[in-house]
């Protein structure tokens, strides 16, 4: 009974404290910031050729497992896409037809990414999920062109989880990175570090630090402790305004020291955003707070609980993590690793013995091919399409087998699959791979 | 807690907001550390630049060669021919992984020496692939006296350049096509040797002016200096493993032999360019005398196993090229066992360069640009 009524208790209070009415301007501010941003972002890429590149030029793509519908468009088909999403990235910014925009860019996003596995980021991922948060946030109801033309009215207070769940997201997005940076080789290692670092040593002032070990350990540690406490520290009212300046500074660094990051490191400074509050609501504002229906709130546990898990995965399966990469994409590991692979595929003709060996370049960009040459499950999938082309070409029944050299963080390379497996004939899917050989430590 | 994070922060803000420009230090005096620039000037000193002055001379006596024998075609002239041929030929084989600046710029590798890329496979005959050259296009050019040698096409590329000298040189008949026409074919054969001569003279003039950027960026990022060396390293290993060596032989073909897709076909002279390509890379590896290039580079990173390793396995690949007898066309089918043995050591050692070295560097191995995280 008394429990009963202690869970009752905590269930009103949930219902009450995630309803509670609070300033809309850090919804609309990230509004703002988040469609410039993505509207920046996405003409950099076009500028940089990389629709091109990346989608257009390739003939094979490494498509997501139940993903497989999913085709790149071909030109101009790729291009309008982008133009569609780039509009929508301007609109939402705008607040202009606000809704539509954010299903379309959400939509037309998702499915840039999901074309090719091997152009995954982290980052990509996050914006694909704040997207489809964004669908379902009043965002537009102050400083929009909605407002300003009447398609909407304006709101002072919104239900407080709708900024709520923006934060959960990026307190997933820095403890889940900063959890993975919990072992041994970034810690008491400091690798990747140890190895990247030597290669910045052009910096002004700081580049003759870069040899030193102890600022491989600094970087690792002071890294995993920000990643993994930011969060707190900008949630309390009394340290928000340090962190934030934490923020930048710690994301304008590894802008500086690794350019190859891109985008990533503007888009945590700006989300980031959410975390500053705006001016308290008093009671006469409550009741233009818009209404949300009842289940809101499951929808919200069921989305905080799959977010929560999907990490977490990878302590299903057996294995080193970061050399079999299972339940490692999805799950906020960035920058954890430096691996490399060098992959040399072969096609046997079963019936014959015939043997032909397959130069990678002919049917894979460097950057597939480089991302392939690691990553267990996009061997099979460019050994199955290599069974396919044979096949095309005359042979008959093609077995594909690769041998693989792998290195990681700095260990010197070693074989990295069973290369007397036929890879055309295993699966990708949810189970360990056991034709990927066991991962011993080398140095 | 507040306290260390502020710290630390500050400490990064110390680092990271200085926009000074300072110069690169010059001495190396600090322990532990190595001088990237001390590197790239002995690279582009004393092994890229005198590499192409010495190219530039051999070009010279080959252009010189290549008229005497165009305006009195005979056997004696040919011989000469060969001589320079091959001597310029090897002392390109000497620039090849230096194909980033002034002679990517000027596409050198494609009008001088075009392997065909890596996207074509030897799998049927009459492609246009590797090292062969197009003599349709050639005696086309010929016939017409209408043709453009700038044109941006593979039929152009394998219409000029060290291809079309070694056909039009050494090929079948060589001397007895200038039956007819014989003035048509001496102006063409004229055309390809200035023209490969203007583009030596070109990279040669260019890096005079490219040699200050060089040298000034230390960075290990993809286009930079030290991220194009290795690239090249990996580039030019993955060129032996395919075009020079491993396609023609059959490897791509179930053993079905590409005689004559194999460089130098006509003049007989594959193992001795694949020799001087091989021991080019093991000089660029080392920068020269060794103390100043990629080599020390990695042994100040503590990676002195890993130097020893691709020390010793250049030396593996050095050994088992200089075993298979020219000329290489005929190797493949008579000494296969040779053949069959440097490949694989050539492919161990492209591993090395292309996973641990570039690894252990923070060199990224792709031709491409990409953000990643």
């Amino acid at each position: 009974m008394y429990h009963l009524r202690l869970a009752y208790r905590f269930h009103s209070w949930i219902m009450t404290e995630i309803n509670k009415p609070v300033s809309i301007v850090p919804l609309v501010r990230f509004r703002i910031v988040f469609g410039l941003l993505m509207f920046v972002s996405l003409v950099r890429f076009w500028t940089r050729d990389w629709i091109d590149t990346v989608y257009i030029k390739p003939s094979f793509h490494f498509s997501y497992s139940g993903f497989e519908w999913i085709k790149p468009l071909g030109n101009p088909g790729m291009y309008i896409l982008f133009i569609f999403v780039i509009v929508a990235a301007l609109f939402i910014a705008l607040g202009f037809f606000y809704r539509i925009a954010a299903v379309v860019f959400f939509l037309g996003f998702t499915y840039i990414e999901l074309i090719d596995v091997t152009t995954y980021l982290n980052h990509y991922y996050f914006i694909s999920l704040v997207a489809f948060l964004m669908i379902w946030l009043p965002a537009n109801r102050k400083l929009s062109l909605d407002v300003y033309l009447k398609r909407t009215t304006k709101l002072e207070a919104v239900p407080a989880w709708t900024i709520g769940i923006i934060r959960f997201q990026l307190a997933v997005v820095y403890i889940f990175a900063g959890l993975a940076k919990l072992n041994y080789d970034w810690l008491i290692e400091a690798q990747p570090m140890k190895t990247w670092l030597p290669a910045k040593s052009h910096l002004p002032v700081v580049g003759t630090l870069m040899y030193k070990e102890w600022v491989a350990y600094l970087f690792s540690w002071f890294g995993a402790v920000y990643d993994l406490f930011i969060v707190f520290f900008l949630i309390n009212r009394r340290t928000r305004l340090v962190a934030y300046f934490f923020v930048v500074i710690f994301h304008l660094a590894t802008a500086l020291f690794f350019p190859g990051i891109g985008m990533f490191p503007y888009v945590m400074i700006a989300s980031t955003l959410i975390f500053f509050p705006g001016k308290n609501i008093d009671d006469s504002h409550v009741e233009t707070s818009v209404r949300y229906p009842r289940f809101v709130p499951y929808a919200l546990l069921i989305y905080a609980l799959i977010q929560i898990l999907v990490p977490l995965r990878f302590l299903l399966y057996p294995g080193h993590l970061f050399w079999h990469e299972e339940g490692f994409r999805f799950s906020w590991r960035v920058m954890l690793m430096e691996k490399a692979g060098a992959a040399y595929f072969r096609v046997k003709e079963k019936s014959s013995g015939r043997r032909f060996e397959v130069s990678n370049s002919e049917f894979l960009t460097p950057l597939q091919e480089k991302m392939m040459s690691t990553q267990p499950d996009m061997i099979v999938k460019y050994a199955k399409y290599l069974a396919d082309v044979y096949k095309k070409r005359g042979v008959k029944d093609p077995a594909v087998y690769a041998e693989i050299y792998v290195t990681l963080n700095g260990e010197r390379s070693r074989l990295f699959i069973d290369s007397t497996v036929n890879l055309a004939e295993q699966k990708t899917g949810w189970h360990h791979y056991n034709w990927v050989l066991p991962y011993k430590k080398t140095k | 807690m507040k306290n260390k994070l502020l710290t630390a922060a500050l400490f990064i803000l110390l680092f990271s907001c200085s926009k000074s420009t300072s110069e690169p230090n010059p001495g190396n005096e600090n322990p532990g550390t190595f001088d990237k620039s001390a590197m790239l000037i002995n690279y582009a000193d004393n092994v890229i630049i005198p590499s192409y002055h010495q190219l530039q001379e051999n070009v010279n006596a080959l252009v010189a060669a290549v008229n005497a024998f165009a305006d009195h075609p005979s056997l004696e002239a040919q011989n000469a021919a060969l001589i320079a041929f091959s001597q310029s030929y090897v002392r390109y084989e000497y620039v090849e992984a230096f194909n980033f600046g002034p002679a990517g710029t000027a596409q050198l590798d494609y009008y001088l020496n075009f392997s065909g890329g890596f996207d074509y496979s030897f799998t049927e005959d009459g492609v246009l692939a590797g090292y062969t050259v197009d003599s349709i296009s050639i005696e086309n050019n010929i016939a017409t006296g209408n043709y453009d040698l700038t044109t941006y096409n593979r039929n152009n590329f394998y219409s000029q350049g060290f291809p079309a000298l070694n056909y039009l040189l050494f090929g079948p008949n060589a001397i007895e096509k200038f039956g007819n026409n014989a003035a048509s074919r001496a102006k063409y054969l004229k055309d390809v040797a200035h023209r490969m001569k203007e583009l030596v003279d070109k990279v040669v003039t260019d890096w005079s002016t490219y040699r200050g950027s060089f040298v000034a960026n230390t960075k290990s990022d993809v286009g930079s200096p030290i991220g194009n060396m290795v690239n090249m390293l990996a580039y030019q290993m993955d060129m032996m493993k395919g075009p020079r060596i491993g396609w023609p032989f059959g490897k791509q073909s179930n053993g079905i032999v590409f005689a004559s897709k194999s460089e130098g076909y006509f003049a007989g002279i594959g193992s001795q360019l694949a020799r001087a390509n091989i021991r080019s890379l093991k000089n660029v590896y080392l920068g020269g005398s060794g103390s100043k290039g990629i080599s020390a580079y990695l042994v100040s990173l503590k990676k002195e196993t890993l130097n020893t390793d691709v020390l010793a396995q250049f030396d593996i690949v050095i050994a088992k090229l200089d075993a298979i007898p020219d000329p290489l066309s005929e190797s493949f089918t008579s000494d296969a066992n040779k053949v069959e043995d440097a490949y694989k050591e050539i492919q161990k050692l492209l591993t090395l360069l292309k996973t641990d070295v570039s690894s252990a560097l923070g060199v990224q191995i792709s031709f491409m640009d990409n953000d990643g995280d």
